[in-house]
């Protein structure tokens, strides 16, 4: 029977503390990254990015706050967001100059006086020094002109990247089990080995790589034991002797763990949480993941329980504070990026269950551990549940109970599809077993595939509504300007007009042949901006535990890694789908308007054509009610997006992999996409994820689930994202919770992908949008990542509540 | 040639967590012989093919240009009250629909695009229920199946025996949500295909039974007893309505029913009155519908222990 056990009182009070701290922004790693970049122009490459690394390990404030065990920190200030001029600036200097982060929509930032000052005397040296603006100069000429503003890709002839490659799992194995005094030792060994037979041919990138490895090790090493000093002042000032013994224990592991092999539980999370945070120093946060941390951290737990040095509660109360320190994480993205990623997250996300490398069940009592504390704390840290046929029943009530309490936390994710998925993109069956998720749902292998699952970041998504829509006017986009006269600048394949298509298959084959020319250029632009990024923004620190990269004496960011992915995901593949049935229904079928008529309907937005919207909105059948029709052409949708993205080949050498996760993009990208045949307006949201059309799903949980399983998940390597919202009334019963997961189960064992969960009502929703100061708690899992629905901007929480509550 | 069986229904619901033990289907078919005042599901007592109008998916008569009224032979449709949409924040002139006058011909229906005007139920034959059941059986996990729930399912006897004939070939469990107010021979016919009856005692005094559901108990008791007789076996359901049957006398007097029949009896279900299918029958019509204040946890949890007393195994919901 599961059970909530209740929180320590310093736990409740650090929690109290992170929920009342407005985030602001910390400008200590900006001025010394500054500092150092304008001290050595002469540097470049892989050394400028690792002496700058060090640099921050050995001169960064090293804080140790009231309460905490597990410690670590980018800046001086609680919850505050670090600065990483380095990737990219213009959109933070745009805001700051319009004195706008302070005020803005969407996640706020406070700010010091005296450090906006001197942010706005230094700004303009970053202007065109990062690597965003880096990147620009490279794009692939036609991006000047020609594939400028799409509406399909987005990358622009200027402002890429404006996120570094983020979304990926180091490996903690190596990092917790070996230790960086071993790693540097062996980059030594490395380069002694060359400087005494010859630094050769090729051999020279290599001898560069461990040079990087071997400073950023050390470096790691020097940081971790600035706080075991700061621990130990700490702790010889301390008056309270349990404190103080507490200080001491820290300062121990402190001086210990980042150097040598973990000795604890206690060592491996605090080592772990060290590592992250040195990786975000390094590549900004970003969607950076800890994988499977039950694997790693099970053995510790266990070892420690069976030496008598550890006992359950204090274990738990650990994890709680390891919670709490990835919750104070967060960073600041420009406003428009936030509306996709909003509520100060950072896409932290943990990996819990499924099978171990031989194929057996792997649960072990720290997997439940992290779901307990995500629970008792009512806390929206993103965790993924694996699940497989050998899932104990504990293990899956424990999983429901959590996302009763915070919605969508755990997400669902099904071994029995992602595997093959993975081994259909070259991983070994062994390796494959070992997935977890980057980010928000993509499968890779941590700390052994560079999956790269978002790209460069910002621009790995893909609309394909505006794909088709350029299929039905002659490749030209058919987004309107209020205002202005409609657009005539040819951008995709010239594929004709709807009234001229007399058939399904002209449609289909006009759709086809857009998809065919977007996903290539997405992919090629992705690769030029990948091929910069590789000398300018390599990752040593992240190479340096990384499966193959020492082997190969290769950067991760120059393809060094076991196993190498590129990651793709398309929003609106519902629109896709609908609006294809729907001209097929009422254009081929049921007669109801001909192509013309459509076709002006979509030109003028619907204006003049009220009444057909409402019939086809209607009266047709749609995606997600196991209608064949609607069905057939979600096949087709996402067969032809997957087909087309999947054959592109990146700089690494590995092949695309297709994805369908939209976090709250679906929302953001509605702006920017023209009236779609299937009855949506202008800027209205596209789908979210593989859900059904908001709305849409009238026949309740098993119908759409029986849609759902229409797709070749096989072809979606990077990972889809269904949500499903069920409000509470449906688990109410004694068995409702095994009802539930039987459902899931069933849809699993049919091939299924991933799910998640939001066991609410519209109602709630609505009444917490009126009254936000009451739902400050209420996590809502938000396409991708939870988030606190209050802090989510209006929109998408709107969006929440359209989408149909399936058991009523 | 001979009329194709059919059978008219109102609702499927696939993920029914409510009816019956695991993850099920119910069917919910159309037409009952009682009248309960409290009935959540207002729209399953008559047979016929009802109009019926959902406010929340109108669009307000300037947005479709009173297609419905001009549509209407009977002129039985007028303008109503306005309702402020919800997004928008604008005024929305909604309808109304004069029930004396309507005959339910459903023309209205054929012009109402986003279908905020809908006949409701539906004739399905078979092979069209069958088909559909089968297909979502790999869901039907925990015991789970299929339920034909109503109105009062066994109201259409011959049909539902054909269903449950296929769908018992398809070795699928099948629970049959009833009154019991039907002939014995009616129920006899099923009880060879049917795994488990929901079945519903509302009030053990006969007249008060009559008084408010429109029928007496006796048949009800008596069609109990002969399906536990013949191996049956029966959740009983229970709707505890303030005013009506809640008193502790009655559910004890229930209690001592369900004991005389307890090897049949898996479950006591009590199942608290609750007002949200009140909305529903302002989609039908426009007389005044009971409403109560729903009986309290504390209550309900009185009403358990005293289930429990008797050595039955009980629930709330």
């Amino acid at each position: 029977m599961y059970q909530k056990a209740p929180i320590t009182d310093r736990v409740k009070r650090i929690r109290e503390k992170c929920r009342n701290t407005k985030p602001s922004l910390d400008i200590s790693r900006y001025r010394l990254v500054t500092e150092f970049y304008m001290a050595n122009p002469q540097l470049t490459g892989i050394l400028k990015r690792a002496k700058n690394l060090r640099n921050l390990f050995e001169n960064l404030p090293v804080v140790i706050n009231e309460d905490e065990l597990i410690v670590g920190w980018q800046g001086k200030k609680y919850r505050s967001s670090a600065l990483y001029p380095e990737v990219s600036w213009k959109w933070f200097m745009d805001e700051l100059r319009i004195n706008y982060i302070r005020t803005r929509s969407v996640d706020p930032y406070e700010i010091d006086e005296e450090d906006e000052k001197y942010l706005l005397e230094t700004g303009d040296f970053w202007l065109k020094n990062n690597m965003s603006a880096i990147s620009d100069e490279y794009l692939p000429r036609p991006l000047q002109d020609k594939l400028d503003q799409s509406g399909v890709i987005f990358f622009n002839k200027s402002d890429n990247a404006v996120a570094p490659v983020g979304h990926f799992v180091a490996n903690f194995w190596t990092a917790t089990q070996k230790g960086f005094g071993a790693i540097a030792q062996e980059a030594r060994d490395k380069m002694t080995y060359m400087e005494e037979h010859g630094i050769f041919g090729e051999d020279v990138q290599k001898y560069h790589f461990y040079r990087a490895v071997e400073i950023v090790s050390e470096g790691i090493i020097i940081w971790s034991k600035r706080y075991a000093a700061e621990a130990k002042r700490q702790a010889d000032e301390c008056a309270d002797p349990a404190r103080k013994a507490e200080l001491l224990e820290m300062a121990d592991t402190l001086d210990w763990i980042m150097e040598h092999p973990c000795r604890n539980f206690h060592d491996a999370l605090q080592c772990i949480y060290l590592y992250q945070l040195a990786m975000c120093l390094d590549a900004q946060l970003h969607g950076i993941s800890f994988g499977r941390m039950d694997q790693y951290l099970g053995r510790y737990y266990e070892k420690d329980i069976a030496d008598g040095t550890l006992t359950p509660e204090k274990a738990q109360e650990l994890v709680d504070m390891f919670f709490l320190k990835l919750m104070e994480l967060n960073k600041i993205w420009s406003e428009e990026a936030t509306k996709s990623n909003p509520g100060y997250t950072c896409g932290t996300l943990i990996t819990l269950g499924g099978v171990d490398m031989e194929g057996r069940d792997a649960t072990n009592p720290v997997t439940y551990m992290f779901l307990q504390s995500s629970a008792r704390m009512s806390l929206n840290v993103p965790q993924a549940l694996r699940v497989h046929e050998g899932t104990p029943a504990d293990l899956w009530e424990a999983a429901v109970e959590t996302t009763k309490v915070c919605g969508g936390i755990p997400t669902f994710e099904s071994d029995i599809a992602i595997i093959p998925a993975m081994m259909r993109r070259g991983v070994p069956l062994e390796y494959a077993r070992n997935y977890c998720l980057h980010g928000c749902v993509e499968p890779g292998i941590g700390g052994y595939e560079w999956a790269q699952p978002g790209g460069n970041g910002t621009q790995s998504y893909i609309n394909i509504v505006n794909a088709m829509l350029m299929a039905f006017n002659n490749g030209i986009g058919t987004m309107k300007v209020p205002g202005q006269p409609a657009n005539t600048k040819i951008q995709g394949p010239e594929t004709g007009y709807l009234y001229e298509m007399e058939s399904m298959d002209e449609v289909l084959e006009a759709v086809k042949k857009q998809f065919y020319f977007w996903m290539p250029w997405h992919a090629n632009c992705t690769n030029t901006w990948e091929s910069i990024a590789a000398f300018h923004s390599p990752l040593p620190m992240v190479s340096a535990t990384f499966a193959g990269c020492m082997e190969s004496g290769k950067d991760v960011m120059w393809g060094g890694a076991m196993f190498n992915s590129t990651g793709n995901s398309c929003i609106g593949v519902g629109n896709v789908a609908e609006s294809l049935n729907v001209i097929d229904q009422v254009c081929f079928r049921k007669k109801w308007a001909t192509t013309r008529e459509l076709y002006d309907a979509l030109m003028n937005n619907w204006e003049g054509y009220e009444e057909l919207r409402q019939r086809i909105v209607g009266q047709l059948p749609h995606f997600g009610n196991a209608d064949p029709d609607c069905d057939k052409y979600m096949t087709f949708a996402a067969n032809t997006y997957a087909d087309s993205i999947n054959q592109c080949v990146g700089p690494r050498g590995n092949h695309y992999a297709a994805g369908c996760y939209p976090v709250t993009l679906n929302v953001v990208f509605g702006y920017f996409t023209g009236a779609t045949p299937d009855g949506r307006k202008q800027g209205e949201p596209l789908t979210d994820g593989i859900s059904p059309v908001q709305a849409m799903d009238k026949n309740g949980p098993i119908c759409t689930m029986q849609s759902l399983l229409t797709f070749d998940y096989g072809a979606y390597g990077n990972g889809t994202l269904c949500n499903m919202k069920f409000h509470p009334t449906s688990l109410a019963a004694k068995d409702g919770i095994s009802k539930l997961v039987n459902v899931m189960k069933s849809y699993f064992e049919q091939g299924g992908m991933e799910l998640q969960l939001n066991i609410i009502s519209g109602d709630t929703l609505r009444d917490a949008q009126a009254h936000p100061e009451n739902y400050r708690d209420l996590v809502v899992r938000v396409a991708g990542f939870s988030a606190y629905f209050v802090e989510v901007f209006k929109d998408s929480q709107d969006d929440l509540i359209r989408r149909t509550e399936m058991a009523l | 040639m001979s009329k194709e069986l059919t059978g008219r229904i109102y609702d499927i619901q696939g993920f029914s967590v409510q009816d019956g033990p695991g993850v099920r289907t119910t069917v919910f078919m159309k037409g009952c012989p009682l009248h309960c005042p409290w009935c959540h599901s207002p729209e399953s007592q008559a047979f016929r093919k009802q109009l019926s109008w959902m406010s929340m998916r109108c669009k307000g008569t300037e947005a479709c240009d009173s297609r419905c009224m001009k549509a209407c032979p009977q002129n039985a449709i007028e303008l109503g009250e306005t309702r402020k949409d919800s997004l928008t924040g604008n005024d929305l002139q909604m309808i109304h629909v004069k029930r004396d006058l309507c005959d339910d011909c459903g023309k209205c229906t054929e012009v109402c695009y986003p279908e905020a005007l809908y006949l409701c139920g539906e004739d399905y034959t078979v092979e069209r229920l069958v088909s559909r059941l089968i297909r979502e059986k790999p869901f039907f996990k925990g015991g789970g199946g299929v339920t034909i729930s109503g109105g009062e399912c066994l109201c259409q006897p011959e049909y539902v025996l054909e269903v449950l004939k296929q769908l018992k070939a398809a070795d699928i469990n099948i629970a049959i949500d009833t009154t019991g107010f039907v002939k014995w021979e009616i129920i006899e016919s099923i009880l060879p295909y049917t795994d488990l009856f929901l079945y519903d005692l509302k009030h053990m005094d006969s007249e008060k039974h009559k008084a408010a559901t429109g029928v007496p108990n006796e048949l009800i008791l008596e069609n109990a007893r002969k399906i536990a007789e013949n191996g049956g076996k029966m959740q009983i359901r229970i709707p505890v309505i303030p005013m009506f049957n809640h008193d502790e006398e009655n559910i004890r007097k229930t209690a001592e029913f369900c004991v005389s029949v307890r090897d049949a009896v898996t479950l006591v279900q009590l199942l608290p009155y609750h007002n949200m299918g009140v909305m529903k029958y302002l989609r039908i019509s426009d007389k005044p519908v009971m409403e109560a204040t729903p009986p309290s946890d504390e209550y309900m949890n009185k009403l358990l222990a005293i289930m429990e007393e008797y050595g039955l195994p009980a629930q709330i919901h």
